[in-house]
């Protein structure tokens, strides 16, 4: 967070990721390069199969490449230990999915306190970290629930709560709202974009053409390559008349977006 | 990562209570395993005791010399064949050895113990006792620290056909401890009991005797019984100064050694040698019982690896959960192997109090009661937390080796 805006946090060079072996070969990830600044809210669109949840994974530590290189903060990721990989992931990164991926024996409390575990934070902190941002999404009458217990829209919340309790820099979300109706869908983004304005870098798959108006550039990709990367200004001048010091709690409603834009 | 400790700790709880039957009926393996060997732990280390006690009574001056060469078991042949054999065998000690070693200088008292086989049988034939029939010289009393309660021991000046009987035995017999006077017969011959010993509470004794039903004549009354000669299994000695012992003993050793033509087939047990389970039966019932207990903490530690197994299929979806959220292999490991640990641990502090209370029922019927020392709950409570690691640590790298891709996309 320290670096200059113009930084890239994430660079990729010719990362390619293949799965499967001989004739059964198949090339998820083909040569791809990018480069991601941060502070950038990237929507990626594809159709099934195109390889955009794995280029998540890769991103989220979670997967490694065959070949290529990824700088994480201009360093490169692909020697360090998988204990290292999981400090990263427990300091830096984020994840948001689809399917939402609570841990069923754990209310919401706790499952927002998750991540901490592994940072060392001692319990009563985490809980009080915890409590803190489930209050910044309004969840915090829900804390002792179980997640069975929880609308979709309120359970993809907990979710992104848990993904911000450690603070992390790169937020990754893998269909976010795939699995809501299209309201909670845009409650979902306004929270999204509520974390992009705190100077957050976002990195959201989507299938929703919709969903990408929150996003300031939106990468299309197709059969492991990327096929289209484009800056959408509109949005750029929708998050320049907000004040980027907005916290989470305060959503505005001025910044609802229009929905005939284009992508 | 104390706090990572109390927080897997707290998740193994948790999921251990979820599937509370289970969770019992795996610690019940384990706990059957640890009581087990509790209550051999218990018992022997409470037999062996009661026998240090009493060599820690004497005061250790006391050298005790057995016929045979010092016994190793080289195998489980060894352990049982002597058992039954040597108890026939002719004693190689003799009485010419225990007259020398009276007479060495540093020696304050020796008595010799032979046994005679017969029973005792009461003047009007109507009472038949099996008791243990040991002749010896009046030393015997000073060196085993005997307390006669009626009348007086053996000495060298009473008559060849007098006997001193224990508590029990003259209870037996006669039906009361007050049998001065009173005739017996061993073997056809009479005896007169001139002296009655008090009642004691250790019929486990490195003199091999239960003192309370013990008939014990003098040591010419005994050689009558086997042709004039006397078949000595035992010799205690006592010597002046118990920091001459040492010095004693390889004198003893030299004169022995010279007596029996160059030949060492006795041996010389001093301070705590002495207390080793007299019967290597003993022995072996211990080694087989601690066998038996091994083979069923085996069965329970299978048991953990079966339900731990089955925990980590079950939550592999939250194994990948706890990736994403920045679980290292190492974490998911400590927190699968925490909770075998805790089933196993619990299951060994459970086993080692059942272990307990049935050791001490078994004590109300056994000659001894169990021991309670510290080695016995680190033993106990050691082997769980062994048991927990062993079968624990399989399922938990399976776990931490999960790829967490794989695993998220697998649904409950």
């Amino acid at each position: 967070m320290k670096k200059a805006e113009s930084t890239s946090v994430i660079s990729l060079r010719g990362l390619t990721k293949r799965y499967g072996v001989g004739d059964a070969e198949h090339t998820v990830l083909g040569n791809i390069d990018l480069e991601i600044k941060k502070g950038e809210f990237i929507a990626v669109m594809g159709p099934s199969g195109c390889g955009k949840t794995t280029l998540l994974n890769v991103l989220g530590l979670l997967d490694k490449p065959d070949e290529g290189e990824y700088l994480l903060d201009g360093k490169p990721v692909e020697r360090i230990t998988s204990a290292k990989r999981a400090e990263i992931r427990s300091r830096r990164i984020g994840f948001v999915f689809q399917s939402f991926n609570l841990v069923p024996r754990l209310n919401v409390i706790e499952n927002v306190a998750l991540p901490l575990a592994y940072t060392g934070t001692s319990h009563l902190k985490s809980i009080k970290r915890a409590s803190a941002m489930l209050k910044q999404f309004h969840l915090n009458e829900r804390e002792y629930y179980m997640p069975w217990q929880l609308s979709g829209g309120q359970t993809q919340r907990v979710a992104i709560a848990r993904a911000l309790v450690n603070d992390p820099s790169i937020i990754l979300a893998d269909e976010p709202t795939g699995n809501l109706d299209s309201k909670s869908s845009h409650i979902i983004l306004e929270e999204l974009s509520d974390i992009h304005r705190r100077g957050n870098t976002i990195i959201m798959v989507t299938h929703n053409p919709d969903m990408t108006t929150y996003a300031d550039r939106v990468i299309t990709m197709l059969d492991g390559k990327i096929d289209t990367d484009t800056k959408t200004a509109v949005v750029k001048n929708t998050r320049s008349t907000v004040d980027k010091k907005v916290t989470l709690g305060s959503r505005s409603k001025s910044s609802k977006r229009s929905k005939k834009e284009r992508k | 990562m104390r706090l990572l400790i109390v927080n897997h700790i707290s998740v193994a709880r948790e999921s251990l209570k979820r599937n509370r039957m289970r969770t019992w009926l795996t610690t019940l393996g384990i706990t059957l395993g640890v009581t087990c060997m509790t209550v051999i732990l218990a018992l022997s280390y409470g037999a062996t005791k009661l026998v240090d006690d009493q060599v820690d009574a004497l005061g250790g001056n006391i050298a005790v010399i057995r016929p045979g060469a010092d016994k190793k078991i080289h195998d489980l042949r060894d352990a049982i064949i002597p058992l039954g054999g040597d108890s026939f065998s002719v004693s190689s000690l003799t009485e010419r050895d225990f007259t020398a070693i009276s007479e060495l200088d540093g020696v304050e008292q020796a008595a010799p113990l032979m046994s005679v086989d017969g029973s005792v049988r009461s003047s009007n034939n109507k009472q038949i006792i099996d008791a243990p029939i040991v002749a010896t010289t009046p030393a015997l009393q000073t060196i085993s620290d005997l307390k006669i309660k009626d009348g007086q021991f053996i000495d060298n000046v009473t008559n060849q056909n007098t006997a001193v009987i224990g508590h029990q035995l003259s209870i037996d017999l006669f039906g009361s401890d007050q049998s001065i006077g009173q005739l017996f017969k061993v073997r056809g011959q009479q005896f007169t009991v001139i002296g009655v010993l008090g009642p004691v509470n250790d019929s486990i004794n490195y003199n091999n005797l239960n003192i309370n039903n013990a008939v014990i004549v003098s040591l010419d009354s005994g050689k009558s019984f086997n042709q004039g000669i006397a078949q000595i299994r035992q010799i205690n000695v006592k010597a002046k100064d118990a920091s001459q012992l040492p010095a004693l003993t390889k004198q003893i050793d030299q004169l022995l050694i010279d007596n029996h033509s160059g030949e060492r087939d006795f041996s010389i047990l001093t301070d705590k040698a002495i207390s080793k389970p007299t019967s290597l039966l003993f022995k072996l019932v211990g080694i087989v019982a601690v066998i038996i207990s091994s083979v069923s903490l085996l069965i329970g530690g299978i048991g953990i690896m079966n339900i731990m197994l089955a925990n980590v299929a079950e939550r592999t979806r939250e194994i990948g959960i706890r990736k994403a959220v920045g679980a290292s292999n190492y974490h998911i490991t400590f927190q699968f192997l925490i909770e075998a640990l805790v089933m196993s641990v619990s299951g060994g502090i459970f086993g080692f109090l059942l272990g307990y209370a049935v050791a001490l029922l078994l004590g109300t019927f056994l000659p001894f009661n169990p021991g309670f020392t510290w080695w016995v709950p680190l033993a106990s409570i050691g082997t769980s937390v062994f048991v927990g690691v062993l079968f624990g640590l399989y399922p938990a790298l399976r776990a931490a080796r999960k790829d967490p891709i794989e695993a998220l996309r697998q649904y409950n």
